[in-house]
């Protein structure tokens, strides 16, 4: 199993992603934003950093790089696993290949802090990751304030597509725990294969580094693309 | 022109011409002026700083080259630095810190080391216009090492209304090589082909290092706005990818970054130091506009740029390792035997000047050795009347902006990325775990106050500081790299203040056996005639032996005993209680130097071989204030009993709020205490038991004063921006 990691001129998450995958047993090639073909990989990781050094608006050049096209291609046709992290998040957003948009964190300023999060939706893509599930992890972004347009929240929930909420350490959701300004408290969105947080799974792999959670996380992915390239793709 | 226009004296120019035996032209002139300014040539403070000690069995590589370089492991050397930024971010906060942040990663890339660390130490005023060039600042710093994906993972900051209208904004660097990736701007050779790397040149950035770095501010300084950089940390990034891997394939004979004076300063210093001559063709660098002059090209200070030497073979895979990341590369000179700086715009001769003129023939005032005796002699000082403990103290000074938890700035740095921090801004220093190479401790620290009556005390001070901090959890000094900030340097007293700093330094780092491998100087932080404290922050890079399972540094364990180490002195002279509770700054308490070596290690062979529950060196705030830092981790389900042997009231407030050198607070099982007791002891340290470790969210002292975890932390926790019951 080849999990493909695309990178940008501007990715910085790029070199931890590949060592959390290394450390998870799984094979991973680091591909490049001038790539066209992606049908060989089994899944693929957009990780976080600044793509373009997105003085325009985060992710906004990198969804034009011809990769995403082919990375588009690979979900329409293939239902290719797709996680994207932070900046990854940021791109798929632009790219159309998930729903709503990021914005500037409200507070107006980056933040980098530990997060606890909560699984709010089940995934045939992350078995063994149950509703109501804490995860602590690392978020540190500028502009991660998820958004949707007003009367399209509901959907976003009933469809399972908010997948992730910040909470406080006991997994209770209010205003205090938002660290950004997200609508719901929203950290992270699934749409069919494609799935991303905001939050920094690959620096939460070890207990050593504040928490094992983002390993958690990541085996839960994996264990998903094993499967279902077990029953579709094979 | 005139020497004036570019910063320099009359007799300087008299200088000038003696050694060319002809008057200058205009571009030459600016050449001198930008290497003899103070920024680049040090030239009041290099006989005082060769005074330091540099070496050490660590010592890969000592100052003069970009960085100093340490050896952690057989396999991996460290590159650090410290370097400042300061008149750039007071003229503009947010680009100033950010190509300070800039400027320091590249002169680690220039060592041919990837940067794996940033740390930053700031001084500001305390009035509303400081709070917001803090704003701006911090906002800088992580605008670009977050973009470039470098970590800040400490850092330390500091108030007073001396640094109003000189915010200090000092940047520490490290990076990492494998020793056979060693770089430098020392091994060029004639013959080889200089490659500039990186932005196009502008009109950026004319003059910092002359006009805005080395003189003091005025009321005309806003002008100066131009002179300041901007910052690209997305070029910046593939700037530092494109060298590395030129670096790692082998493929430069040296390597030199462009930073204050441009490529002035790189193409005079790489030829210098290399022992070559450079010939350099300037209407082939390119630039942002047309219409750039000769010396205009060689006085921009444009950001992210790099000069690159190459042997004609390794040329063309230079050359296509820049395009693969898409950054300009531009054959612009070559090396010569000449020793000379040859400068030619379209084919005509436009300078022509020996580089040693340029670099080494700068006027340095000297230092004699009565000079030097003198720096370490004690001001005479006084200390006012210590006022009466009372319980409202620790809260006024868990609020005050020196004690105050610094997490609303640290939070706006990404400290976490590349996934080595397991000790980062939340500690007194950070831990990063280098896997099979073992782990990496570094310590920043260097309080103004401390040198604010006494420079000496307050340089040796901040040594023994950042060491003492290194030294509680266990881990070893490799060096420490020194950024000293001061006033003017042509009056006597900011001279002399500049003069017992280093002194101070110097004292301290030879009796603790650390070499100072690299620093910086910024003088003229002066405006309208006011001096800064003069005010040195001191970097130690320590080889850390367990980098997973660092020491804690909460309150351990429910029972264990809290203990004091200290070292005799309870001198409260300039800690933040004294300023806080009496408005005073005395002078900072002097140690005896002959035993700091043997305390430090006997703090560091203790933590290593039978490490306590939780450790902390003494911080700012004194005793009381580690403790709440130590409460702070542990958190509201902990508390403290505690008990001060002091019946007197003035000796209470000395004992609590006290920063005196060499302090350390320990979290251990009570039935030890006779042990470590007898170890430390030995070394010539004191202990003294302070009480016990509790549930329940109270701290309380002597049965009678008492503190609620949630008062104290909601003082401690405040952001920055709230000054109005400040001062």
């Amino acid at each position: 199993m080849q999990i493909g990691v695309v990178t940008f001129p501007g990715s910085n998450c790029d070199v931890d992603t590949v060592k959390a995958l290394t450390d998870l047993g799984v094979q991973a090639v680091v591909i490049d934003y001038r790539n066209h073909r992606l049908d060989y990989l089994s899944a693929a990781i957009i990780p976080g950093g600044f793509s373009y050094g997105d003085y325009l608006r985060s992710g906004a050049l990198a969804a034009r790089a011809p990769v995403m096209a082919a990375l588009r291609d690979a979900v329409e046709e293939q239902k290719l696993p797709v996680l994207g992290i932070c900046n990854g998040f940021q791109i798929l957003t632009e790219a159309g290949l998930l729903p709503g948009v990021l914005r500037p964190n409200r507070h107006g300023e980056f933040r980098c802090d530990w997060q606890t999060l909560r699984v709010a939706a089940e995934s045939p893509y992350f078995p063994g990751l149950r509703v109501g599930d804490r995860l602590r992890m690392p978020i540190a972004h500028g502009e991660g304030a998820y958004y949707t347009p007003p009367g399209s929240l509901q959907a976003l929930f009933q469809a399972g597509q908010a997948w992730l909420q910040y909470t406080d350490d006991q997994g209770q959701l209010h205003a205090l725990t938002n660290p950004n300004g997200s609508v719901a408290n929203l950290a992270g969105i699934q749409q069919g294969s494609v799935a991303a947080l905001m939050p920094h799974p690959e620096r939460a792999m070890h207990r050593y580094l504040g928490s094992d959670d983002g390993h958690k996380l990541l085996s839960a992915w994996i264990d998903g693309i094993r499967q279902e390239v077990g029953h579709a793709r094979v | 022109m005139h020497a004036s226009d570019v910063g320099l004296t009359e007799a300087e120019y008299q200088r000038i011409e003696a050694l060319m035996g002809r008057a200058p032209n205009d571009l030459e002139l600016g050449l001198f002026g930008a290497l003899w300014s103070e920024h680049c040539s040090y030239k009041n403070s290099k006989a005082l700083l060769s005074r330091l000690p540099h070496e050490g069995p660590h010592v890969v590589s000592g100052p003069g080259g970009n960085a100093g370089v340490v050896r952690l492991s057989q396999d991996l050397d460290v590159a650090f630095k410290v370097e400042s930024h300061n008149h750039p971010s007071y003229v503009e906060p947010v680009q100033g810190a950010a190509t300070g942040v800039g400027g320091i990663l590249r002169d680690i890339i220039a060592m041919g080391a990837r940067p794996i660390a940033v740390a930053d130490a700031l001084r500001f005023g305390t009035d509303r216009h400081s709070m917001a060039l803090l704003h701006g600042v911090v906002k800088g710093v992580g605008l670009y090492g977050n973009a470039i994906g470098v970590p800040t993972v400490t850092g330390d900051i500091g108030f007073s209304d001396t640094y109003r209208a000189n915010p200090l904004v000092n940047v520490l660097a490290v990076g990492i090589r494998r020793p056979e990736h060693a770089m430098g701007a020392n091994t060029a050779k004639p013959g080889q082909v200089l490659v500039l790397l990186g932005q196009r040149t502008g009109r950026d950035g004319i003059h910092g290092a002359s006009l805005l770095a080395s003189r003091d501010f005025d009321e005309q300084s806003h002008e100066l706005r131009p002179t300041v950089q901007v910052g690209d940390p997305f070029l910046g990034k593939l700037l530092m990818e494109v060298t590395l891997k030129c670096v790692e394939e082998g493929l430069l004979a040296a390597l030199q970054d462009l930073g204050a004076a441009g490529l002035t300063s790189a193409s005079a210093e790489l030829s210098e130091s290399s022992g070559v001559g450079a010939e350099i063709h300037l209407d082939r660098v390119p630039l942002r506009e047309a219409g750039l002059t000769p010396y205009e090209i060689m006085l921009s200070e444009t950001q992210e740029r790099m000069l690159l030497v190459v042997s004609e073979e390794n040329l063309e895979r230079v050359l296509a390792v820049a395009q693969d990341f898409e950054v300009l590369a531009t054959e612009i000179g070559r090396t010569t035997e000449s020793g000379e700086l040859h400068l030619f715009y379209e084919g005509a001769e436009c300078a022509r000047l020996r580089t040693d003129w340029l670099v080494d023939q700068a006027p340095r005032r000297s230092v004699d050795e009565p000079f030097w005796e003198g720096l370490a002699q004690a001001p005479k000082t006084e200390s006012g009347e210590v006022p009466k403990f009372r319980s409202e103290a620790l809260l006024e000074v868990a609020g005050s902006l020196d004690a105050r938890s610094r997490a609303s700035v640290y939070r706006q740095y990404d400290y976490m990325i590349q996934t080595r921090t397991v000790y980062g801004p939340d500690r007194d220093l950070a831990v990063l775990d280098l896997g099979e190479d073992g782990g990496l401790a570094l310590a920043v620290d260097g309080p103004g106050r401390w040198a604010a009556e006494d420079g000496y005390a307050g340089g040796a001070g901040a040594v023994l500081r950042v060491l003492a901090t290194l030294a509680a959890t266990g881990a070893e000094p490799l060096g420490i790299t020194d950024g000293v900030n001061a006033g003017n340097p042509d009056k006597t007293d900011s001279y002399r203040a500049m003069g017992a700093l280093i002194r101070g330094v110097a004292d301290a780092a030879r009796a603790a056996e650390v070499p100072v491998t690299g620093g910086n100087v910024s003088l003229h932080n002066e405006t309208d005639g006011e001096s800064i404290w003069p005010t040195g922050v001191i970097g130690a890079a320590g080889r850390h032996p367990h980098p997973k399972s660092p020491v804690p540094q909460n309150l351990g364990k429910v029972g264990d005993a809290i203990l004091l180490i200290h070292s005799g002195s309870r001198d409260w002279g300039a800690s933040v209680a004294e300023r806080v509770l009496t408005g005073r700054v005395s002078a900072y308490p002097r140690t005896d130097l002959e035993n700091a070596k043997s305390r430090l290690k006997a703090m560091t062979e203790w933590v290593r071989e039978n490490p306590p529950h939780a450790l902390r060196v003494l911080g700012d705030g004194g005793l009381g204030m580690t403790l709440v830092r130590m409460w702070a981790e542990s958190g509201p389900s902990f508390g403290l009993q505690l008990s001060l042997p002091e019946k007197d009231l003035q000796e209470k407030t000395r004992l609590f709020f006290n920063e005196a050198p060499l302090q350390w607070v320990a979290a251990i099982p009570m039935d030890k205490l006779a042990e470590v007791t007898r170890r430390l002891e030995a070394s010539g340290l004191a202990i003294l038991l302070l009480g016990e470790v509790t549930e329940g969210g109270m701290m309380v002292l002597d049965g009678r004063y008492q503190w609620s975890y949630a008062d104290l932390m909601a003082r401690w926790r405040k952001p920055y921006e709230e000054v109005h019951d400040e001062l």
